[in-house]
């Protein structure tokens, strides 16, 4: 076949079969669409991370940590020409404004405290247009505009922070380094870091975060920011306790929340793809159904079987790129749309640009898909014997069990390896495919089961429609195996997305305890507390709980260094956490109610300094009864010995803590008091007035806001959750309502025969409603089951929450994707029912 | 007079082919009595299967009028053509036409349920038997040879006693001696039921069985024998 025949019969064979063949682009589209959504939207986020990274950290690097810079390390940094240096210090604290004109007087806010030059990238917005340092020169303040309004106060009011007066002298509108903004407590307010020291707010215990920002001499690369960091590390006496951030690394947390998210989203939009593809093994395998004499006539007219073969392949692809680049152009569109959905908790960045790797992509997941799915079906049909010229029954001859074999082993592996590349981890690209493998696994074996079922029911005293419908799925080959895979990844989908929102929100609102701490205090002296305590009764406090609090480091376990540990644990990103963050050890001669003992015995061992710890916290850090752990208390060795352990029941909201330390042990060591109050409803502004005024260093978190904003942000997440969901749900109907149309030929025959025996179209529509529904009530069970399962993996290792079965809403889901695969059903088979029986039949004989 | 069981009025049948638009069956004019046979001939594309279509109200004449029983039947909507071929029209097809989903003794049970007749179930295995597949009635058609397929196919034609049966070259799909048995067996049950035949065919012999023979040439009756 020279070039020119084989394009002219290309176009020869795609006549007839148009519409089948938009079907075949339509499966693929939808899924494109989410795939190149989710990589042009991350794409785009991570690109504008990787360019404001220095303005993000307003700085070349940064140092933080909950103490100072230490004298080690601020020598390196003199010692070094051409840097330049910041000291930032930042608490949440109360304001009071005597003078607000707001029925409140007092608010808490996130005080940030600075000594030299701020930001060295980026832009701090402020109104009146002037420098920082000169608007916080003396005892000048700048805030955001939410504490203006709050308190009822202008620019010149005086506020007091700490029992120290400041004037203020502007209006905060941006800041560069101020991000993911749903989770601040409260305004921002800028002071001098000299007028700090003169507050009352830095007494011993308080939470204050050091961060030292470093500009480097202009121009510097990012391999000297590098450099600069590991001789911090190096200089650093407790390495482990700082946090050294370089613009090189880009914001390791915020892209880590990147990834995590991509990968999640990634792998749902890569799902409905595969759905997609399952459309379109079925549309594949229906279009050369009718395209054998063919295939058959052009063997007998002298066409190579490599050639024929090329010829399906080079339409294959086509249709496939067309399905794919209408899909990428819907998913660039989409793009556009997720960043509404998700603007809530994500900084403020550009907005996307256009993002060519994203519909790359999308392109090539797009045709990877098409060509695995349809290899089946193409090698199957081309199997079929030239004889089929003289002999019309002549059928393909069946597919050695080798080659089905070694077709089943590129189906998975190509699935997992677009798994990978979608999740950018090889072990999750193996887990998807393994757990997609098992699932569809079993839901083939739901369909032989619900097929031999059929078989075996004695139908003939059945009504005539439950009878053929019966009869329909228990026949092979009519398609029923693939309908049934289809519709439970779609039910699957369906299922594990809503179980996980649900889950999210019961847990949110349904166990909030009655009794439950509407506000905290914080940083309260031992030597306030009685006056603090009578100030809550004064303001009619319902119940008050409180624990002393003394913050601590772990230096040691069981004889092993910190360091040696955390070298140990290089991989385990949770477990190094647990061992480096900053400590909070209470003691108490008994336990809360919410708290229940599950290994050894509380206090019992007169001759050791006991302590007691979290059961999870207690296996993240490999303890058991009788390890020995050493912790620094703010310069004091103290070593104690694990002699129990307990379950928490968190969601409680009461204080509670991993570790709890015997009584008497930590009575020396530098301490102060939290305490859970619950007050009647507004009580909080009141109260935190009348603190304000009288212990300017405690601080009230209103938990009632924040717990306001983050059932707001899981309302956000569960809408994104939710028309993921739909999006492939529809998908699956779409894809369903194809395959359907694929074996429509049959259905055609089937229906005219049916109406040739006197059968009315309304019977036939019950007939076929039935025959659909039941299939996708099999696949729809088995799917609501898959998709509880997923949505358990999902909330356990991914929320680190419980997850609850929900028999209704997996009932629900299974009804729902019956309900579409009986509306899919009849919806294309509407054709075959306006012919007339004679057309139909015409074609035969 | 008695009523002819089918008669067709100056029936006509035109098909759009492109541009051009075809007369298939043209302004035929024929009348079959109550319990005849009557055989259709003509060579390939000559109109016998449209023709056959047109009096079974399986398709719509372009113009003219189509009668069973003196009921015109051209003018029907689908469902009550669809209900009065239930109870009155059996079918017999060069190439079968089982539903594969079912087996043969489904098949044979469908039109006896459509038509809601009693005792459905006991007469459809009575019919599998009587046609000599009592064995097989809960195979499917694709595990059946043609012959057995066609002699399920007159089962299910034959279950509700129609009053007129079509048949479209029953044997064209089978070999001569297969295709002998089958037309035995066609015209046994036409004699025990009583049912008028018009049987579409190519083959001379075959023909030579009816009452009356009309050749088709272009669509128009060319002459009667």
């Amino acid at each position: 076949m020279t070039g020119r025949v084989f394009l002219r019969q290309l176009g020869r064979e795609t006549r007839g079969a148009r519409g089948r063949l938009a079907f075949f682009a339509l499966c693929l589209a939808v899924g494109v669409a989410g795939v190149t959504a989710v990589a042009g939207f991350s794409g785009a986020l991570r690109s504008g991370l990787r360019s404001e990274a220095r303005k993000l950290l307003a700085a070349d690097l940064r140092v933080e940590a909950l103490r100072p810079l230490p004298e080690e390390a601020a020598q390196l940094l003199a010692g070094r020409p051409g840097l330049r240096t910041t000291r930032l210090r930042e608490m949440p604290t109360v304001v009071l404004a005597p003078g607000g004109t707001a029925a409140t007087h007092s608010q808490l806010v996130e005080l940030r405290a600075v000594d030299g030059e701020f930001p060295f990238y980026g832009r701090l917005e402020i109104e009146p247009d002037r420098p920082l340092a000169e608007l916080l020169a003396g005892d000048g303040a700048v805030a955001g505009p939410e504490l203006f309004s709050r308190l009822g106060v202008g620019l010149g009011d005086e506020l007091s922070v700490g029992g120290r007066r400041f004037t203020l002298r502007g209006i905060l509108r941006s800041e560069p380094d101020r991000i993911g903004g749903a989770f601040a407590l409260g305004p921002r307010l800028y002071v001098d870091g000299g007028a700090l020291d003169e507050t009352g707010l830095l007494a011993r215990g308080s939470r204050v975060e050091h961060s030292t920002l470093i500009a480097l001499a202009p121009g510097a690369k990012p391999a000297e920011a590098r450099q600069l960091a590991k001789a911090l590390r190096a200089a650093l006496p407790d390495p482990a306790f700082y946090r050294v951030e370089t613009f090189a690394d880009g914001q390791p947390e915020l892209r880590r929340g990147v990834d995590r998210t991509e990968r999640f989203l990634g792998l749902a939009a890569l799902l409905s793809l595969l759905v997609g593809g399952i459309g379109v093994a079925q549309t594949v395998r229906a279009w050369l159904a009718s395209r054998l004499d063919a295939i058959a006539v052009l063997g007998a007219l002298g066409a190579r079987p490599r050639e024929i073969a090329a010829l399906f392949v080079a339409q294959i692809g086509l249709l496939a790129l067309a399905g794919s680049a209408a899909g990428a152009a819907l998913g660039v569109a989409l793009e556009r749309l997720l960043p509404r959905l998700l603007s809530s908790f994500l900084p403020e960045l550009p907005p996307p640009g256009f993002q060519p790797q994203a519909v790359g992509r999308g392109l090539a997941l797009g045709a990877g898909v098409a060509l695995l799915f349809s290899a089946g079906p193409l090698v199957a049909a081309l199997r079929v014997p030239v004889l089929r010229v003289l002999r019309h029954d002549a059928e393909p001859i069946p597919v050695p069990r080798a080659l089905a074999l070694a077709l089943g082993a590129a189906l998975f592996a190509g699935t997992a390896a677009i798994a990978a590349l979608q999740a950018e981890s090889w072990r999750v690209g193996a887990a998807f495919a393994g757990g997609l493998a098992a699932t569809a696994g079993v839901l083939t074996l739901a369909a032989r089961l619900l097929a031999r079922l059929a078989g075996r029911v004695p139908r003939l005293r059945l009504p005539t429609a439950l009878r053929w419908s019966l009869a329909a799925l228990s026949r092979p080959g009519t398609g029923t195996t693939a309908n049934v895979v289809a519709l439970g990844l779609g039910g699957l989908v369906l299922v594990g997305m809503l179980s996980v929102e649900s889950n999210l929100q019961r847990r949110l609102q349904a166990e909030l305890p009655r009794a439950a701490p509407t506000a905290f205090l914080i940083d309260i002296q031992p030597s306030q507390w009685d006056g603090v305590r009578e100030t809550l009764t004064a303001q009619g406090a319902l119940s008050v709980d409180s624990v002393p609090l003394v913050m601590a480091r772990i230096a040691s376990i069981d004889g092993r260094s910190i360091d040696e540990l955390v070298e140990a644990d290089r991989r385990e990103r949770r477990r190094r956490w647990a061992l480096r963050r900053e400590q909070r050890l209470t003691w108490l001669d008994r336990l809360p109610a919410d708290n229940e003992l599950v290994g050894g015995r509380l206090w019992g061992d007169p001759e050791l300094a006991e302590l007691s710890v979290e059961e999870e916290f207690a296996r993240d850090l490999g303890l058991t009864i009788g390890s020995r752990v050493a912790f620094d208390v703010q310069g004091l060795p103290v070593e104690l010995t694990v002699t129990s352990l307990r379950r928490v029941r968190w969601e409680s909201f009461g204080i509670n803590f991993f570790w709890i330390v015997e009584p008497g042990v930590l009575d020396q060591a530098p301490q102060m008091r939290i305490a859970a109050v619950r007050l009647p409803p507004g009580g909080e502004d009141r109260l935190r007035d009348a603190l304000a005024a009288a212990y300017p260093n405690v601080t009230l978190f209103a938990i009632r806001e924040i717990l306001d904003k983050v059932v707001a942000v899981l309302e956000k997440i569960g809408v994104g959750i939710r028309f993921l969901g739909i999006f492939t749900v529809v998908a699956a109907a779409a894809i369903l309502a194809g395959a359907v149309a694929a074996g429509a030929a049959r259905r055609a025959r089937e229906v005219a025969i049916a109406k040739t025996l006197g059968m009315t179209r309304g019977q036939v529509v019950v007939l076929f409603a039935a025959e659909y529904g039941l299939a996708g009530l099999a696949g729809g069970l088995v799917g609501a089951v898959a998709g509880n399962a997923l949505a358990a993996v999902v909330l356990r290792r991914g929320f680190e929450m419980p997850w609850r079965f929900e028999p209704w809403m997996a009932l629900g889901g299974a009804l729902a994707v019956a309900l579409v695969a009986a509306l899919a059903g009849l919806a294309a088979s509407a054709r075959a029912l306006a012919e007339r029986p004679i057309e139909a039949l015409r074609h035969e004989g | 007079m008695t009523t002819s069981r089918l008669e067709l009025r100056q029936v006509t049948k035109r098909l759009r082919s492109g541009e051009r638009e075809l007369t298939i069956v043209d302004a035929v004019d024929l009348a079959v009595a109550p319990g005849e046979f009557l055989a259709v001939l003509g060579p390939s594309g000559s109109g016998k299967s449209t023709l056959l279509g047109l009096a079974a109200g399986l398709d719509r004449p372009s113009s003219g009028e189509v009668l069973i029983d003196g009921q015109p039947i051209h003018a029907l909507s689908e469902d009550s053509l669809a209900r009065l071929r239930r109870g009155r029209i059996g079918f017999v097809f060069q190439s079968f036409q089982l539903l594969g989903n079912l087996t043969a003794l489904e098949n044979v049970l469908l039109p006896l349920e459509l038509a809601g007749r009693a005792g459905a179930a006991r007469r459809a295995a009575e019919l599998v038997a009587e046609v000599g597949l009592g064995e097989r009635g809960h195979h499917y058609p694709s595990q059946l040879s043609g012959g057995e397929q066609q002699r399920v196919a007159l089962a299910r034609a034959f279950a509700i006693e129609p009053a007129l049966l079509l048949a479209d070259e029953p044997t064209g799909n089978l070999d001569g001696a297969t295709g002998a048995v089958v037309l035995d067996l066609l015209a046994r049950l036409r004699a025990e039921h009583g049912s008028t035949l018009v049987l579409v065919t190519h083959d001379p012999e075959v023909a030579a069985l009816a009452d009356r023979r009309i050749h088709l040439r272009d669509g128009r009756i060319d002459r009667t024998s």
